[in-house]
This record gives C-alpha cells, structure tokens and sequence, in this order.
C-alpha cells in the first residue's frame, strides 16, 4: 500500500504546473493602468497665465465687435399706440378688428446720422409668442415644399381646411397669423422703393417653400387671423410667408420686412405711411418699425461687444488678483504641511 | 424487472409503516439540535428516501434528480422576459419606460424617439452584459457537470461524466480527486476502512479529517466485489445541514446506523488514500454543499445608495420645475393671444375654459420635456465602467497575480468596486488569510543560549519601517528549510551541539522534542519520506526539529517510541533508541502543557514536560535561577517578534516515586465519574520540581508580506480586527506577529478564560451561568471602557487594543451592552476576537456595519467565514487555497492578503474617485442640459415647447456626451499606482467620503445653475437682431442649434478640467464627441427626409456658420461657462487643497514611474551580519508580559465541529491506538 506522502499543496502545484501561464494576465499598459497620460497640475502660474491669454483674447474682439455694433444706425419707431384714432383709445380692439375703419397712419422719422444703404426694414413684436408649443407645431412642411402634397395638414390644427374641408394651402396657425402690415416710405416727396425679395435665407426659399406650390384656401374661413397671399405667386416667391414662417426664439422679435437701397443722410426726415392691419392690441402687444443698417456682424446688437469686454477684462482682474495673493499668500506647491494626516487636529 | 418493481413498492409501503424517521432521530436526537448551520435550514421533508445500491432499475421509480447543476439565471426562452423584467426592476429604467409611454400621447412636447431611442440603447447594453455573465455561468456548470469520475458498471469502473451520475450508483474516487456527490463511504483502499479528507471546499478547514466505513461494507472494494453490493439505504431528504446526518443501512436483513463519518459530501477531496468506493446518496442541487450555496444577496454600494437619493433629489427638482411650469401655463393660457387658436372647439391642453386641466396635462408634458434630468445612461455607464474595471483592471492586475498557486485576484461581482476605496473597518480570519497555518520550528533557547539566526516577518518590518533593508534570502547556506523547519544556526546542526557549552542540555532538549508528542510518523521510516501525521502543526514541526537535529523518531508502538539517534553511534552505526512510554498526560487548554513518562532502555526514568511558560515556571525546581531569567527573556523576545513558544523541561523521576504514583494515575484513568478533572489532579502530582531546559520559538507562518500590509493598511486609516476560532493566546499571538498589538499598546483584555467563570461552569447551571457571564462582561466593558475614556481626547496617548473572547463576546452583543461594546471597540486600533463562532463573526461584523455606519470588509478562507463574508459590505475570499465556499460567497477572491493593498489602496481608491468623478459629471450635465429647456420654458408661455431638436436630445446622454465620462471612469488617475501605496494617507479621502458629499454636489449644481444661465440667455440675448451683413434674423431652431452646440462643447470641455490625467484616450473621446456633434448635425441638418419630422432644422447649421456670430458665440459662451468652475478648481486647489492633489505635486516632476519597486530601494544595504545584529539589537528589550506561548491543542483545531459533538475529533490516543493497529498483518484484504 503506498501512502502517499505528497501533501495537498505540492500535488497540487504539480497538476497546476502546466495551467499557470495559462492564468497569468498578460501585461498590458491598458489592464495594468499604466497608459502614458499627460497630468496637468492647475498651479497659480497656470491660472493667471490662462486668465491673461483669455484677457489678451478677449479683449481686441470685444472692441471690434463692439466698434461694429456701433457703427450701426437705427432707428426704432414703436407705433402701435400712435396710430389708433384719438377716439378709439379705450377701444383698441374694436379698432383693429373693424374693417370699415381706415388703419393708414403716417409717421415722421429723423435719421440721426448718415445711413449707407442697404437700408434694412424691420418689424419687431413684443409679447407675441411665436414659440408657444401650439404655434410651433401647426404647420406641415411636407405642403409647403410639394404641390402634391396638399391635403398633408396633420399638425395644422386648428387651420387645417375650410369649412367644407378642402385643404388651405399653406395650412396651420403660423401662415394663418401671417403679419400685414405694410409700409411705404418717402424722403421729402421722393418716394424710397423697400425691395421685398432676398429678405429670407435661401435655403427655406429652395427647399423649404416649393416654387409650384401655390396658396390655396387662404383666409377663407370666417376668422382671418392675419395677411392674405397673391394666389398666384407661389410660395417660394412669398417671402414674407417664408419670413414669417421661421418662427423666432423669443417672445420679442424682428423681422426682415425688405431693404431700401438708397443712402440716407443724416438729419433727413423719412415719412412712412403704413397700414396698421396687424392685431397686436388683443394681447397688448408692441409693434415697432425699425430701420438699420448692418456691420460684418450683423445689427446693432452691443451684446457680443460688451460680453467680451467685460469676460477680457475680468480675466485681467482675476490674473492680477491672482497674482497679488501668489506674492501675497504664497503656498509652496506640495507643501506636506497641507496633508490632512500632518494637519493639526487631524488626529483619530 | 418485474421483479424489481415489486420489491420497489413493497419497500415502500413497508416504509409507510415503519417509523424509521423517529427511530434514528431519538437516537441522534442530541446531535440535531446543536447543527451548525449556514444559512437557513430548509425544513426537512417528512418523509425519508430509500436508496437500492447498485441497482439503477430500483431507483427509478423515485425519479431522484440528476447530478448535473445549473447556476445559470436564465435560458434561452425565459433570457427575455426574465432579463427585461429585472432591467425594469430599476427604477430609472422604469421611469423612462413611463416617460416613452407618455411621449407617444399627444401632450408630449417630444417625439418618442427621443426618449425611445436612449431607453433602448441603454437596456441593449444591460442586456448583452447579463447576457454575458449567464453564459460564463453556463461555460462554468458545463465542466463542473463534465467532470469524469469512475462508476461501478458491469463489474469495471467506466469512467462517466459527472452528470450522469444517479442515486445509488457505486462510485470509485481516486486520490485529491473531488467527491462528485455526496457519497455514502464504503470501503477504502486503506486497511482499517479509514480515509482521510479535506473539507476547505465546506468550511475553510484544511487538516485533514478522517472517516470511517461501516466494518459490514470494508470488503465491497475491487469491482467484482462490490459488484455484488446490494444494500438499502433509508436515510433522511436531502438538506443543508453539513454536519448531521442520519440514515440506516439495510443489508442482508441487518440494519446498520449511519452516521455522518460514513458521509463523503461533494466538493471535498480524498486524500492520503488511494482511493475509496462509495455509494451516490444525494446528487446535484440535492447535495449538502449545493443546498448550501444560498443565493448570495447581491450587495449595492454606499455609493450607489447616497446615488439613489441623489436620483430623489433630482426628481424633487423635476417635480419642483414641472410644478413652476405647469402653474405657469395654467395662468397664461389665453383666449387674447388668438394668433394660438384658441377660440372654438380646443383640445383640453390648451383650454382656456379649464386652466386646472390644463395645468395638470402641462404637468405631464413638462414631465417628459424635462425628462432627461434624470441622467438614463448613467447606471448603464457605471455598469460598463465598473464591469471593465473588474475584468480588466483587477482581474488582470499583474501585482495581484500570486505567482506561485497561478491565481490571479478576481472580482466576482462588479457592484462594489468603488466600496473598495472606501472600507474603514476590516475584518479577517486568522488561519490561512493572515497564516499559512504552516508552523515552522524557527529559533530556540536551551540552557540560556539562544539560537537560530532567523528573522521574522515583523522584525524585517520593523527594520524596514526604520529604514533599513534587509537582504532577501533568509539563511546562510548551512540553513535547512523542509516543512515544518526553518531554522538556521550552525552550533546546533549535524551534531555539532556537542561543541556547545551545555551539551547535555542540548540533548535534553532535543529528547524532549522527540519523546513528548501524541504524533505519528507515516509512510517510510527514511529521514526525508517519513511523514508526521500529528493533531496539531505545531507538534509536527516540533517532531521534525529533532529529526534534523539528529534524534530521529520514526516509530511508535503503543508502548514505546523510537528515536534513532545519530549522536551515540555504535561502530560506525547509527543507534536506535526504543523509549518506553508509560504515562502521557494529556495536552488541553487548562493545563496548558503536555507530559510524557518515559524509560530509557537503561532503566531510567524521565518525565518530559512541555507547556506555557506561565505553567512551567510555576512548577519548577529551585534552583537555576540565571537559566530562569535568561530564557524568561528570550521567551519575551520571541513573543515580541510574533513567535509562538513553548517551555521545555524534565524531571528525573525515581522508580518508588513512580510506581506509588502510576498507581493513583491508573486509579484516575478508570473512574467513570469526572475523569478528566482527575486526570488532571493526578497529573499535577507528579508535573512538579521540573528543571527547565528552554524553550522553543515556532513561527506560525504568517502569509507573505502580511505585516507591512497591516501597517499600510493602518496608515490609511483602516481598523484591522482579527476574528478568529483560535483560543486567545494563539490570536494574540498572531496579533503580535501581525503588528496589531504591540508593546506600546494599551491592551484591553475580557476574557471567559479565568478561574472564576470555570468554577461557576463546573457547577453546571446554565442561567446561573449566563447570569455571571453577563455580570462579568459588563463590568469588564464599563471597567475598559473607563480606562480607556481617558485616551480617547489625547492625540499622543497610546493606542488601544481590545482582546476579547467568543463567550463573553456572546453577553457583549446582547443589546444592553452593545453601545459599550462598540464604544469601546471603536476607539480601539486593533480588536481580536478569539474563539468566535462563525455566526459572531457575522454578528460581529454587522455591529459595526449596522451600529457604527462604517463600511466594513470581511475577508477569510473558509466556510466559517461565509457568513461574515455576506454580512460585511465587501467581502474578500481568499482563493487559490483549495478552499472554495468562501471564495462562492465573496465578492472579490485575491490569493493573498497582502494583495489587499492593491485592492484597496490602488483598485477600490481609483474606482472610487473615478466613480464619484462620472456621477457628478452626471448630474451636472443632465441638469445643465435640462436647466437650459427650463429657462426657456418662461419665455413660451409655460406651453412645454422644447427647445431643442428631437434628436439633440435623445443623443445628448447617448452620443454627445457619452464616451468621454466612461473613459474617465476607466483612466483617470490622480497618483500612480505606487504613489498610492506609498502614500497610504490619501485613502482617508475615500473613508471621509471626501468627493460625493453634499457639498460637492452642490458645488456641482451651483455651476450647472449658472451655466445653463449663460447657455440660454447668452445666444437668446445675442440672437434677436439681424445676424449678418444681409440683415437676416434668426429663428427658434437656430438659437437652439446654437445653444446646443455650446452645451456640447463646453460640457465636454469641462469633463477635461475635471481630470487628473489626461490620456489620448480622453483628448480622442472628448474631441470626438465633439466632432460627432458637428459631424451629426451637418448631415443631419443636410438631409431632407420624408418621414414625419418637421425640417426644423433643415440647413441650420450652415445658416449659423455663415455668421460671424457662431463664432463668436462658440467661442465667448464656454469661456464664459467654465470660468467659473476655472475660478473655483484654482481657488480650491490653492487654498483647501485635496491631500491628493499636493502629492500630485511633490511627485509633479517625476518621470513616469510604472510602479516599478525602484522607489522601495532606497535605504542602507547592510550585509547578513550586520543585518541580524541590528535586527536583535533592535528588538524591544523592556519586560513585557507577551512570552508568545501559543500551541494548537487538538481540542480546537476543529472547534466548531467538536462543539457540536456530532463529529468527534479524533484524540492524540486515536492517533496512537491507530498506529498499534497499524502493526498488525492486514487480513480482511487480499
């Protein structure tokens, strides 16, 4: 009888033997956590060297653009109010909504410094809130884009059909509340042409707004909710639809309503004559007309400028502040005092 | 066949009859109530089963389950409904399953898509991932159930895979190999019917247990043989109790008991037998051990819980902001603002008739609008983050791989990485987690001269801790290192004792050792075959210590022992010295000491004497004081240094002495009443005027390098208790060995062990027993608790120790004295807790989890610590031993403690950073995100219009914003590896919960406020004008796009200000998030689809691009985003710096170190010499009372079995009786 002496362990080492490379993990940077990494420390230096470099960038941009922004002449001219009849002051809805009553009111506007053309029109409404969920949703671009596709009005409650229930053409709230106002300007007698066409982008006039797709059924219903279109022009011609139809972001917004391609001088007195068709009284809303000219970055819009000012000048602040408390309240970098474990009262 | 049958049913209805079940139990009936139990016990079935050996027709009619397990959770049918079900088990994946529901209906804002598309990618992920795991599952059950094994089939062993196996078939087992069932012991190849077994598979236990066939069966052995077994086996149903047991054997008309000793359970292992034959009893998830392995609880993270109140808080905010907007809408709604449609027939969302419906339905809407506050792909991200840190981060780490079992460390569950880095209070088994349980003979004093040149682990940690490196290899080259002997001294090896001042005392000693031992030397009688089969280690090594000292004892008979001694040689030829032992008096925990009578060949008469110093001292002869003293301090010496010694002495006895004590001896050893107890008595009647020789200093080898782990462990501000089933000296030794308790410590002792509670114990009532025990625990506790009130506020003062005992443990955690128990115990360093039952480990384990709020980790190796194991929030196996139930039970498997440190330090303290560091982000960009759609909210009229494209958001969480976090999670590193280690300190953070407190998420939430600030009102500010030379305006899409796209960019950006390290992997995964965005939006944006979608965006992006406005804005809003957190990481960084942030900047100019251990070099090379000089010199000199007497009796080497009295363990004079029989010729076998 053989007893035999080999213990657990070593017989067990044995039958292991030739498994062992098997379980050996292979070394790998990955697995061994040992990918070469760059560790950047955020020291002081680096602080008030990034807070410097942002100033340095900052700074320049916020004077160009704020120098742009500048350069901009504008005039607004919020005429909502005045162009109601004296009598009608308390009753301003009943005003807008009666037919019989004329809406033309003539507004004087004095241009405070030269205006080099283009000249751009704009409407801006207030308290109109083109984004409300209801509004956003109640169109079918599908119509918009193709003529076959004109009984697609999913989405466009509640101006989806006419009453007998032929599809409108184009469909939903937005076109329904399209904006007719108009404005007709003059410089002494001189009649000033606003040109209405490359008003919106090109890209919803080419693909957006099909060219043979032609308003049908438009404000037919009972209720018109706002401007009516050539029903013979089709849609990609409209661009006061297309306008229109890129819903703004905000309650309060402009709108391109064309160009006057004639040079203004400064202190030339401008007479528009509009038409004052568009309800805004019902949710008290404001309507002003305004007439800007453009810089490379657009309106008058001081934002931008100022914001990078004031970013590039802070940043200036802070490196200087920084710095002051590095002379100030030097820490030596991995100071061992600052461990927890060597704090005092950091005991058990 | 018919015949069979008939048998079958007439069996069984005289079964119905027979009240078998009552029978066995009375007669076991004191066993079973005193089952150790793991886990719950199911109730047993009434009835009972009849198994017919060897007769697979007979057992058919029963239908026993087949062998073959499964752990699988799914199969391929239910894979689906199952997985998906358990998917929306989580309450985010319902929420959004709810919030997809709600956005097919009209009020939604949202196309369903966008919270469809992210819902379906993250439980894809999910369910690949279980996908996954089950197949491992699968892969793992099939080479289990294909495992071969012998079966008895026509009279041959034909070899079967495991899962063929059925009831009642005859199975053949070789040696080591596993038992596939759970087997009824037959015959053995082993003469007397034994074999031997090991249960680390079951409980931990690695020394070997014996069992024992029925003498009826021993003959049922070679396969023509056992062909003709035909037995009945009536037994109880398969249950989980492991140690119980009962049944009979029915053959040839005799009705033969079995008890567990003829039990072989499955997952133990044969060994020192060749094999064994054995009948299947159980089989498959019938078995003991499979009945056992509960379904594990799986455990969440603290972190995860501190998550899911974050989750709260976040829907609280949800709640608030749909709350705000709802009541906002409900008073806007208006019939003035007719461009909406309002008047007439109006859907109830935007009636102005019923403002109340209109707010509860906004509520709604706004409820999916801001649906992905709640961050859908966060637990999906975590999952991935936490999987891949398991598979390929620990599972793979190359530090944790114990070269020399080939066991690399392995994360069982991928839920608690991050707990790892957070365990403040660790839990560990002593035998085979922080020893080996391998005693080695190591040093020793005889006559007053020390010897043996060995340094212990400690002191090499000692010296290390003082700066000094010793050289590796241990020994000069005279060392001898075989099992059991490490000791290296060249005046006491190959005889050269003799040249030693004090030769006789040499022999004396060396005689002692190999006379006075109950052990018993197997195999062949050669000095490097022979194999000492002793109840405890220490015996063993103390056996095989005099064998290398020349006095070889290689035989017993039950009268004499035989010792060749190779000093005295006769022509040439080595003597043989026959000692005749005439009396041995027992080893057990009162008397502390072991004593053997012997006569020489020429007459003389010796006791031999071995035990604690406290003992031998006591009994000693005047006399020879100097000798006293020195070895009392040598005895000092080797208790410091984590020794375990014991006091050797003799005593020349006369023959008149003798004989009129022998008398009294024998008188004692046959009264029937208190034997013991006088045993004992008589026994001190001649254990007296002893004259000590030395003593011996045995090192309890402890796991490699588990000092310097305890201590790392320690800095980092992690308490170590050691739970152990060890009576106390022995814990407190390997304590002291451990570095736990020290001289320097005040040490705090309750213990059952005085002659107090063992006077009321022998009085034998129980209440008054347990009214003592508890008197006496809460006067120690308050008297400790006293001493110890003054230490607590000093920072100087020592720290404190706590030793305490199992019993009076028990009266500790009754719910009176449980807060003076904890207060106690948590003031202290270190708590050793000594003969604890598994279940006060768990209990033990879940005071200071449940009671102190503290994470704890448990780790162990056996099947006693199981429970504690599931009780601690992270428990630890310790695998590559052949002990597996602890590792089925655990968490994580590592090999070795000391792999610990890697565990936590490096693993658990990364995972934890990286995790804190993906949740916040989390929740950051969420809220930024969903912030940004709030504030415009206002300016719609609170009617839930979104502000941003359907398909930003739902790619948002998925695509935009998706891969940079994860590999955040994966790569970021504040310190290296070894810089962890080093620094042990910076594990406090985790403990503190320094980077998922409140307050950092607030600081979070306050920058995501001002941040979605800036988004929304930045580019809604800058965007009302007209925005290029042309004069055109911008609409609603276009100032989303624009917002968006610097949500993108700075959200990624800011994930880089958050890292520490930055690797390719992250400037690619973040830019390419990035240019993903711009990538997706320019075809998106491009394409015209005719599908139901509203071309929003048609062409926006290049609109935007065609301003100088983008640029601007792309460029101004995430500085100005990020300045604020820029501001706030400098201010903190420079003023209330993270501890690991100023090690990042010690070490900022240091070369890429790879964990190379070049760092740990550093320190004086002193040569061997010098070395161990320094070393001795550098031992604690003052007199303390730790002598380090620890010997493992045999009485608690199986503690917890013998406590139950259900398995006996065998006694030092089974081993003896064992070896007469031995002698005899072997007549029942061929």
């Amino acid at each position: 009888m053989s007893n035999s002496s080999a213990g657990p362990r070593t017989a067990n080492a044995d039958a292991s033997a030739p498994r062992r490379n098997s379980k050996r993990p292979k070394y790998s940077k990955f697995t061994q956590q040992e990918l070469p990494a760059c560790k950047p420390i955020l020291t002081p230096q680096w602080v008030i060297s990034v807070f410097t470099i942002i100033g340095v960038i900052f700074v320049p941009i916020g004077i160009a653009s704020l120098f742009a922004s500048n350069k901009v002449v504008e005039i607004v001219d919020r005429y909502d109010t005045e162009c109601i009849p004296q009598n009608m002051t308390n009753n301003k809805i009943a005003y807008i909504q009666n037919d019989t009553i004329s809406k033309s009111c003539v507004r004087k506007l004095r241009v405070p410094k030269d205006m080099d053309q283009p000249i751009y029109v704009y409407y801006q409404l207030d308290n109109f809130y083109q984004n409300h969920r209801r509004y956003v949703k109640s169109r079918n671009d599908a119509q918009l884009r193709d003529a076959k596709k004109a009984n697609e009005t999913s989405g466009c409650d509640p101006e989806k059909a006419t009453a007998n229930g032929s599809p409108i053409v184009p469909c939903g709230l937005i076109a329904w509340s399209l904006f007719n106002d108009t404005y007709n300007f003059t410089r002494g007698n001189q009649p000033l042409v606003v040109n209405k066409t490359g008003i919106s982008w090109k890209s919803d006039r080419d693909h957006k707004f099909g060219s043979n797709v032609f308003p049908k059924n438009f404000q037919n219903g009972t209720l018109i909710g706002g401007g009516s279109l050539d029903p013979k022009k089709p849609l990609s011609e409209q661009e006061d639809l297309i306008v229109w139809m890129r819903t703004a972001a905000l309650p309060t917004f402009r709108k391109l309503y064309g160009k006057i391609e004639v040079d203004l001088k400064k202190n030339d007195i401008i007479t528009v004559v509009l038409e004052n068709n568009y309800n805004t009284y019902s949710f008290s809303g404001k309507k002003k007309l305004v007439l800007s000219t453009t810089s490379w970055l657009g309106g008058k819009n001081d934002f931008l400028g100022i914001g990078y000012l004031t970013v590039g000048g802070l940043c200036f602040f802070l490196a200087a502040v920084f710095t002051v408390v590095y002379f100030v309240k030097p820490r030596k970098l991995g100071d061992t005092s600052y461990l927890s474990w060597n704090r005092t009262g950091a005991g058990r | 066949m018919s015949g069979i049958w008939e048998r079958a049913r007439a069996s069984r209805t005289l079964r119905g009859r027979d009240s078998f079940g009552s029978r066995d139990i009375t007669s076991n009936g004191d066993r079973s109530s005193r089952t150790v139990r793991l886990g719950r016990v199911q109730p047993q079935a009434p009835s009972n089963r009849t198994i017919y050996c060897n007769d697979r027709e007979a057992n058919l009619p029963v239908r026993y389950k087949g062998n073959s397990i499964s752990t699988t959770k799914y199969n391929v049918l239910t894979f689906l409904p199952k997985g998906l079900f358990e998917q929306f088990r989580r309450v985010a994946n319902l929420y959004f399953l709810m919030i997809s529901i709600l956005s097919t209906t009209p009020i939604s804002p949202v196309h369903p898509i966008t919270n469809v598309v992210p819902l379906s990618l993250v439980l894809l992920v999910s369910l690949i991932k279980e996908a996954f795991e089950d197949w491992k599952r699968f892969q793992n059950d099939k080479s289990i159930n294909n495992a071969p094994v012998d079966v008895l089939q026509d009279q041959k062993w034909e070899t079967i895979p495991w899962k063929k196996l059925q009831v009642g078939d005859l199975v053949r087992v070789k040696q080591d190999g596993f038992f596939p069932a759970d087997l009824l012991f037959l015959a053995s190849s082993n003469p007397d019917g034994v074999c031997y077994i090991e249960t680390a598979n079951l409980d931990g236990e690695t020394n070997l247990k014996i069992r024992k066939a029925l003498e009826r069966t021993w003959d049922y052995f070679l396969p023509e043989k056992a062909a003709e077994f035909k037995g009945e086996i009536q037994c109880e149903q398969p249950n989980n109790s492991l140690y119980t047991f009962t049944g009979n054997l029915i053959i040839e008309n005799q009705t033969l008991p079995l008890s567990p000793n003829q039990i072989l359970l499955r997952g133990c292992s044969l060994r020192n037998t060749e094999y064994i034959v054995g009948t299947v009893l159980f089989t498959g998830h019938e078995t003991k051990v499979m009945m056992n392995s509960m379904n594990v609880p799986s455990k969440r993270s603290t972190l995860e819980r501190k998550l899911d109140k974050l989750i709260l808080a976040l829907f609280g905010c949800l709640f608030f902001m749909c709350l705000i907007g709802a009541i906002g809408s409900g008073v806007f709604i208006n019939r003035k603002y007719y461009y909406l449609g309002l008047s007439g027939d109006v859907e109830d969302q935007f009636n102005p008739n019923n403002r109340f419906v209109v707010t509860i339905l906004t509520m709604f809407t706004l409820i999916t609008l801001y649906s992905t506050i709640i961050p859908i792909s966060l637990y999906v991200s975590i999952e991935m983050i936490k999987f891949i840190q398991c598979t390929q981060f620990i599972n793979k780490d190359l530090n944790m791989y114990h070269i020399e079992s080939g066991t690399p460390a392995l994360a069982r569950t991928s839920n608690l990485n991050e707990e790892l880095g957070q365990v403040e209070y660790i839990f560990s088994d002593k035998t085979g987690t922080l020893t080996r349980n391998m005693m080695e003979f190591f040093k020793c004093s005889i006559g007053g001269e020390i010897y043996g040149n060995g340094v212990t682990e400690i002191e090499r940690g000692n010296l290390e801790r003082k700066g000094l490196k010793l050289d590796g290899a241990n020994g000069s080259a005279t060392a001898i290192r075989e099992k059991g002997f490490n000791f290296d001294d060249a005046r006491l090896m190959r005889g050269a004792w003799r040249n030693e001042t004090n030769p006789e005392f040499c022999k004396e000693f060396f005689r002692c050792l190999a006379i006075c031992h109950t052990v018993l030397p197997e195999g062949e009688e050669s000095l490097e075959k022979i194999v000492y089969q002793a109840a405890s280690p220490d015996e063993a090594a103390l056996v095989t210590a005099a064998k290398n000292f020349g006095f070889f004892f290689y035989r017993r008979t039950p009268t004499t022992v035989i010792v060749r001694e190779s000093h005295v040689d006769k022509m040439g030829k080595i003597q043989d010295v026959a000692y005749e032992i005439l009396n041995v008096l027992e080893f057990n925990s009162t008397r502390k000491r072991q004593s053997v009578v012997c006569r020489y060949p020429n007459g003389r008469l010796v006791l031999y004497c071995k035990g604690a110093d406290t003992v031998i001292y006591e009994r000693l002869a005047y006399g020879n004081e100097d000798i006293k003293r020195i070895t009392r301090e040598h005895l000092e010496q080797f208790g410091s240094a984590g020794l375990r010694t014991l006091c050797l002495a003799y005593r020349e006895l006369s023959s008149e002495l003798y004989e009129k004590w022998n008398e009294k001896f024998i008188l004692a050893k046959s009264s029937l009443r208190e034997r013991e107890k006088k045993l004992d008595e008589v026994a001190e009647l001649i254990e007296k005027e002893l004259v000590l020789i030395g003593c011996t200093a045995i090192e309890d080898k402890l796991q490699e390098g588990v000092p310097s782990c305890i201590e790392t462990l320690s800095r980092a501000g992690i308490k170590i208790w050691v739970l152990t089933g060890d009576k106390m000296e022995t814990a407190i030794n390997i304590a002291y060995a451990c570095n736990l308790i020290n001289n320097d410590m005040k040490q705090f002792f309750i213990s059952s062990d005085t002659d107090a509670v063992r006077e009321v114990e022998d009085k034998g009532d129980p209440v008054e027993i347990s009214r003592f025990m508890r008197d006496l625990v809460k006067k120690d506790l308050e008297r400790c608790l006293e001493e110890a009130q003054h230490f607590f506020h000093t920072v100087t003062g020592p720290k404190l120790a706590l030793v305490i005992d199992g019993k009076c443990l028990m009266y500790a955690l009754d719910p009176n004295l449980r807060v003076n128990l904890l207060k106690l115990s948590l003031n202290c360093a270190s708590v050793v807790c000594c003969r604890v039952s598994p279940l006060q480990k768990a209990q033990v384990t879940s005071l200071v989890k449940k009671g102190a709020r503290k994470i704890t980790l448990s780790i162990g190796d056996g099947a006693n610590d199981v429970s504690m194991i599931q009780a601690a929030h992270v428990g630890v196996g310790i695998s590559g031993l052949e002990g597996m139930q602890a590792v089925m039970a655990s968490d994580f498997a590592i090999a070795q403690f000391r792999f610990l440190t890697d565990l936590l330090l490096v693993h658990g303290r990364w995972s934890y950073l990286r995790l804190c560091k993906v949740i916040t982000y989390f929740f950051y960009k969420n809220l930024t995100f969903t912030l940004t759609q709030f504030w415009f909210t206002f300016q719609t009229g609170f009617s839930g219009q979104r502000f941003y494209d359907d398909w930003f958001q739902s790619l948002y969480n998925v695509i935009f914003t998706a891969l940079p976090v994860i590999i955040v999670g994966l790569f970021d590193k504040d310190v290296s590896a070894s810089l962890s280690k080093q620094n042990p300190e910076l594990y406090k953070e985790g403990i503190r919960n320094m980077f998922f407190k409140w307050r950092v998420v607030a600081v979070w939430a306050f920058f995501s406020f001002y941040q979605s600030l800036v988004f929304y009102y930045f580019t809604a500010a800058a965007s009302h004008n007209g925005q290029n030379s042309s004069g055109k305006t911008f609409g609603l899409w276009d100032v989303s796009t624009m917002a968006f796209t610097c949500v993108v960019v700075t959200v990624n950006l800011r994930l880089l200000m958050a890292c520490n390290s930055i690797t390719k992997w992250h400037s690619l995964s973040i830019s390419g998030s990035i240019l993903a965005w711009f990538l997706f939006i320019f075809i998106y944006s491009a394409v015209m689809t005719p599908y139901d979608r509203q071309e929003n965006v048609y062409f926006v992006i290049y609109v935007l691009m065609s301003t100088f406005y983008f640029y601007l804005t792309l460029l101004h809003i995430p500085v100005v985003a990020l300045l604020g957190d820029f501001i706030y990481l400098g201010l903190q960084r420079w003023f209330a710096p993270y501890d690991y942030q100023i090690i990042q900047e010690i070490h900022r100019n240091d070369l890429e170190d790879n964990r190379s251990s070049a760092l740990l070099e550093i320190g004086n090379h002193l040569t061997q010499n010098e070395a161990r000089s320094y070393a001795i010199a550098q031992l604690p000199r003052e007199t303390s009372k730790h002598t380090g007497f620890a010997f493992d009796s045999p009485g608690y080497e199986s503690f917890f079995a013998s406590q139950q009295g259900v398995f006996v363990p065998q006694k030092p004079w089974d081993v003896a009786r064992r070896a007469s029989m031995r002698q005899q010729p072997r007549t029942h076998r061929s």
